[in-house]
């Protein structure tokens, strides 16, 4: 069993290099944009700022897992196509959360019965815990007050809303994709595996 | 081009508008919350937007998307922080009070 288990995590620290690049990458490419001037002095000073901030931050950027214990995520090694077509999607839930807001706030009588909802999420990655009480605040009717260990406090403006994101049976709509979008199924899948063994 | 970057300034002052109506118009804490996080993301990025667009491609317009970007990530970051002291010093949620 501990065999396993070490094999396992071995083969998690293996991206860092690649981790180091793509926080050097995104950083120089952020420099260039900002400067604006593309001539060799300019890119060297750059190229030599980034160098030096990844090796500082690399450390900050790998977040242990809340579940099991020694493994890291990596914070710039999430899918990028997956997180595209997530943030097109909720920059749709945006527009539609803003129209309804802005429906409530200009009817005279203001149809609003706001209560607290709590739900349960269990996931190992801090970063999809943080991506789902971000995407809960921005869309309709519902902003995240507390996160402790997996248990969301959410304030919800009417009913309804409350309802579509913490159903009586199963799970709402959003909670389910940031699980897709972050593999948390396998991750936590493989855990219970481990401990079954 | 320039009138499209107008329809999406003049929607940014909308959502703008609309949420500063809802900050007065709402019966307590969390509900204003309500209305000035999500509403100032969307306003203030739309306006932004339209000012990208107004000004067509080039380096500031790339530096204005990443000012919409972060608006994006920190907002509701402080509309949360904000909502979580209120809740953790003890401020009760209105509710409508027939049941």
């Amino acid at each position: 069993m501990n065999t396993k288990v070490k094999v396992e995590y071995k083969t998690e620290k293996m991206p860092v290099f690649k981790h180091f690049c793509m926080i050097f990458i995104v950083l120089f490419c952020f420099w260039s944009i900002l400067s604006g001037h593309f001539d060799f002095k300019h890119l060297s000073i750059g190229a030599v700022t980034s160098l030096i901030v990844a090796w500082i931050t690399l450390p900050l950027l790998c977040i242990p897992s809340t579940t099991t214990k020694g493994t890291y995520f990596m914070a710039f090694s999430l899918p990028i196509i997956k997180l595209v077509r997530y943030g097109i999607w909720l920059l749709v839930e945006v527009v539609k959360a803003n129209i309804h807001v802005a429906l409530l706030v200009l009817n005279p009588k203001m149809p609003i019965d706001p209560y607290i909802v709590t739900f349960n999420k269990e996931m190992s990655n801090p970063i999809a815990h943080a991506a789902l009480a971000n995407s809960i605040t921005l869309t309709p009717g519902t902003i995240t007050v507390d996160v402790v260990e997996g248990e969301y406090i959410v304030h919800a403006i009417t009913k309804e809303h409350g309802y579509s994101l913490a159903p009586d049976k199963g799970e709402g709509d959003m909670p389910v994709r940031i699980a897709k979008l972050f593999n948390e199924q396998e991750i936590l899948a493989k855990r219970w595996q481990d401990v079954d063994l | 081009m320039k009138i499209l970057a107008l329809i999406f300034m003049l929607s940014g002052f909308f959502f703008t508008l609309v949420a500063a109506l809802g900050v007065l118009r709402f019966p307590d804490f969390y509900t204003r919350l309500h209305a000035s996080g999500k509403g100032d993301t969307l306003g203030i990025g739309l306006s932004i937007f339209g000012l990208a667009l107004y000004h067509g491609f080039s380096l500031i317009s790339l530096k204005l998307l990443f000012i919409v970007i972060f608006i994006f990530l920190a907002n509701p970051i402080g509309t949360h922080a904000i909502c979580r002291a209120a809740y953790r010093s003890g401020l009760r949620p209105w509710m409508r009070k027939e049941e």
